[in-house]
């Protein structure tokens, strides 16, 4: 298959949202749209995680424009953005078909699809980049959408919570770039997997630049806000409930999660090395014991329906971090685990909440009681996502908690994991209450004068398509819950990647990561292949690519010529602590001549060696205004 | 904002900022410029325009809401960058002519990146005149309330192009 395909899974949504703009008043072609390009993701994304867990292939990775890592954006699909990926889209899935339902016309004509749309583009970018600020870029896509999602519907209170919201998240997103421009400023690169091998190799020589673990805490924060971590979680109860249920349920169940990703995608590929681990995983680790401990004393306390839940999806986050914090492949296996199932089950419990508020006449708990008898199969739902939400072994959590706990209690963090067991318990308990008082309890004591509004309410009939999202989406908790293998194969094959750094750098960056000198070099019309896609090309190469990359632009194995002028890798002396160009490309360069079957003709333009590379970094383009070797020939 | 000079020299001003939008917009594949920039440029000209002779005048000028040039410029874009991948190669992988012969003994460099640059612009012209257009909206109608009388600007024909 062709690796370039895996950019579909961000192409569909944010094609399916422009095609919706136009048809912005047609709700139902905007629905099929929609559906229809959230189901087409789905299953790219299992099929592609199909291939990638047979073996051959374990990352598949492309490079957009054919511009080969680290220069060009390497999107790259691999066990734990695949899983991610295909969980988004389910709950999307699910979350449109309920909003089909729910949501008021009008809401929904004032661009509910394409938004809804683009913020899964956005999302799906996000766990699919293989590049630092290219997931600012996608963050930033998610997040415009977002906003405008947060403030369809309701009006005054929602503008409130958006208000708080975007204010954050600007901050935040400003945080970010100078992050970023600050990694770039350390470490020369911003593509993951460079940074990754370069961290790798500073830290074994102990020579990681100053402020790289304040970097790192910046990131953090970033991420974290995000996730909603403690004690930056503040935001998330107030402002997600405030939306309608179906966006609730969306932004509950996909958007903090891509928090977690980031942490769990990028901080045990470049950060957590050398001195800069000790600090940062501790942070990691506080924050996730905390995160957990607030989430489930606030879904104890609160009294309504949607802050208790909401609580519970920071409950998740802490559980994620604290396996990403352990960082037994193990317990990041588990913590992958946890995030994909926890999307879909706090998504099926946002849903579910839906269906029941239909019949409340307030969200307050003590409004509720006596549900079970008039709607049996709603509370069987709704106490299926609430137990998986606790983790209770049949249904989806229980692995993901267990794996972790397990992990943490064999890597001696005993204390942090008797705290995850015993928010575990009470996370048991604030669930059951939940379903206890809407479902379970006697009926609510109902003034004489609000009887009639409940005996109506009571009667309302939900939406059929409101019962099928959720059917969707608990049926897929159930079918991980109960035949986890296939799911804790994937988990377990991801967490075996994130904590081997190598497989990924080799995937992205090719397997001897050596950046592609002056590859983009041959300005004439020489049958060398001028770019790494050119397979056929490359069968004297191949066997030096492992197997498993699909790498279309791996690094190009060293242009022909370089048999008789070897180039020194720019990158060997690259404590680099400035991209500047490099006045002295020479030092410690280890010309790695490698064995040319077939020596080429050298074409007429002379190699100008490193300095070229410098060059297209961007330092002197004017330099070279109309240099066709900038250019990529197809 | 509506005195003869002001109209007289933006009459002047708008065509050439238009013409300098294009150039700085064509020059960015390689160095300074771009779609973006361009495309703030161009908005630029247009506002102005907007302001020295009213919204009639800008409607005569684009007579259309500047969201289809949004949706024009994205899909240019993403046609642009789809068409690589449909020919087996990475998403938007440049096509590269040098020397393409456009007639009168001249040859240029063609990338066909330049279509995704020209999408980016009119996404940017769409979004920045569409949104300014609305404020402005909201400006000429305030005054209505507060002045009693229209400026001259906003004496066109009233009803947003919504």
């Amino acid at each position: 298959m062709n690796p370039s395909l895996i950019v579909l899974l961000v192409i569909i949504p944010a094609a399916a949202g422009l095609i919706c703009v136009p048809l912005i008043n047609r709700l139902n072609t905007c629905r099929l749209v929609g559906v229809v390009g959230f189901a087409l993701n789905l299953g790219l994304a299992l099929s592609l995680l199909g291939a990638c867990s047979q073996g051959d292939t374990s990352a598949i990775v492309t490079q957009l424009g054919g511009w080969s890592a680290p220069y060009g954006i390497a999107l790259v699909f691999d066990a734990l953005s695949g899983l991610m990926v295909a969980a988004a889209s389910l709950v999307a899935l699910a979350c449109l078909i309920h909003a089909s339902g729910s949501l008021p016309d009008p809401v929904e004509r004032r661009y509910f699809h394409p938004l809804v749309n683009f913020m899964m583009a956005g999302v799906n970018l996000s766990f699919l980049t293989g590049d630092l600020f290219n997931l600012f870029v996608a963050f930033e896509i998610m997040l415009m959408a977002s906003y405008g999602l947060l403030v369809l519907g309701r009006g005054k209170a929602q503008l409130a919570q958006a208000y708080k919201y975007v204010l954050l998240n600007l901050v935040a997103s400003a945080i970010f770039v100078i992050a970023a421009g600050m990694v770039y400023g350390l470490l020369g690169t911003l593509n993951l997997a460079d940074m990754a091998r370069i961290t790798t190799e500073l830290a074994a020589r102990d020579a990681l630049p100053a402020g790289f673990t304040a970097v790192g805490v910046l990131l953090l924060f970033v991420f974290t806000l995000k996730a909603g971590v403690f004690p930056l979680w503040f935001w998330l109860p107030d402002t997600y409930p405030t939306c309608p249920i179906a966006i609730t349920a969306l932004f509950g169940g996909v958007l903090t999660k891509v928090g977690g990703y980031a942490v769990a995608r990028i901080f045990p590929l470049v950060f957590l090395v050398g001195d800069a681990a000790a600090v940062l995983q501790q942070i990691i680790l506080i924050g996730a014991v905390l995160t957990m401990a607030v989430g489930v004393f606030g879904a104890l306390a609160y009294r309504t329906l949607r802050r208790s839940l909401a609580m519970f999806i920071i409950v998740g986050v802490g559980y994620a971090l604290f396996g990403v914090a352990v960082g037994e492949p193990g317990a990041i296996g588990g913590s992958v685990f946890y995030m994909a199932q926890s999307m879909i089950v706090m998504a099926a419990a946002f849903l579910a909440c839906g269906l029941i508020e239909t019949h409340l006449t307030s969200d307050d708990l003590s409004d509720g009681g006596g549900l079970l008898k008039t709607h049996p199969w709603l509370g069987v739902l709704f106490l299926i996502g609430l137990l998986s939400i606790a983790g209770l072994p049949p249904t989806s959590g229980f692995y993901g908690k267990f794996a972790i706990i397990r992990d943490a209690l064999g890597a001696g963090f005993t204390w942090t994991a008797l705290i995850a067991i015993g928010v575990g318990a009470l996370s048991i308990l604030a669930v059951l209450r939940i379903w206890c008082e809407s479902f379970w309890g006697p009926d609510p004591v109902v003034q004489p004068r609000d009887a009639e509004a409940r005996a109506a309410a009571l009667a309302r009939e939900p939406s059929a398509s409101g019962y099928a999202a959720l059917v969707l989406l608990i049926a897929a908790a159930l079918c991980i819950g109960i035949l986890p293998q296939r799911v804790v194969g994937i988990a377990n094959a991801a967490g075996q990647q994130v904590t081997d750094p190598g497989a990924y750098i080799a995937a992205v960056m090719g397997p001897d990561a050596r950046p592609p000198a002056a590859e983009s070099h041959h300005d004439t019309p020489a049958p060398a292949p001028a770019h790494g896609h050119d397979a056929a090309h490359d069968t004297g190469h191949d066997a030096t690519h492992a197997p498993q990359t699909h790498t279309p632009a791996a690094p190009h194995p060293p242009a022909p010529e370089a048999q008789t002028d070897p180039t020194p890798d720019p990158h060997q002396d690259l404590p680099v602590a400035q991209p500047a160009p490099d006045p002295v490309p020479d030092v410690g360069p280890v010309p790695t001549p490698e064995p040319e079957p077939e020596p080429e003709p050298a074409p007429s333009a002379p190699r100008t060696g490193p300095e070229f590379r410098v060059q297209a970094h961007g330092q002197q383009m004017a330099a070279a205004p109309h240099d066709p070797a900038m250019e990529r020939r197809p | 904002m509506t005195s003869t000079l002001f109209k007289t020299a933006a009459r002047l001003i708008v065509p050439l900022t238009l013409i300098f939008a294009a150039y700085i917009a064509m020059r960015g594949h390689n160095s300074p410029g771009g779609g973006f920039i361009g495309g703030l440029m161009a908005s630029v000209g247009l506002i102005l325009y907007r302001m020295a002779h009213g919204r009639a005048a800008l409607l005569r000028l684009l007579p259309f809401h500047p969201r289809v040039l949004v949706a024009l410029g994205l899909a240019i874009a993403y046609v642009t960058a789809l068409v690589p991948l449909a020919l087996g190669q990475p998403l938007l992988t440049s096509l590269v002519i040098d020397g393409l012969y456009i007639g009168l003994g001249q040859t240029i460099h063609f990338a066909s990146a330049v279509f995704f640059d020209i999408g980016v612009l009119l996404v940017v012209v769409g979004v920045t005149v569409g949104m300014i257009q609305r404020l402005s909206e909201e400006v000429d109608s305030q005054h209505i309330k507060e002045s009693g009388c229209p400026t001259t600007a906003a004496s066109s024909t009233g009803g947003n192009p919504r």
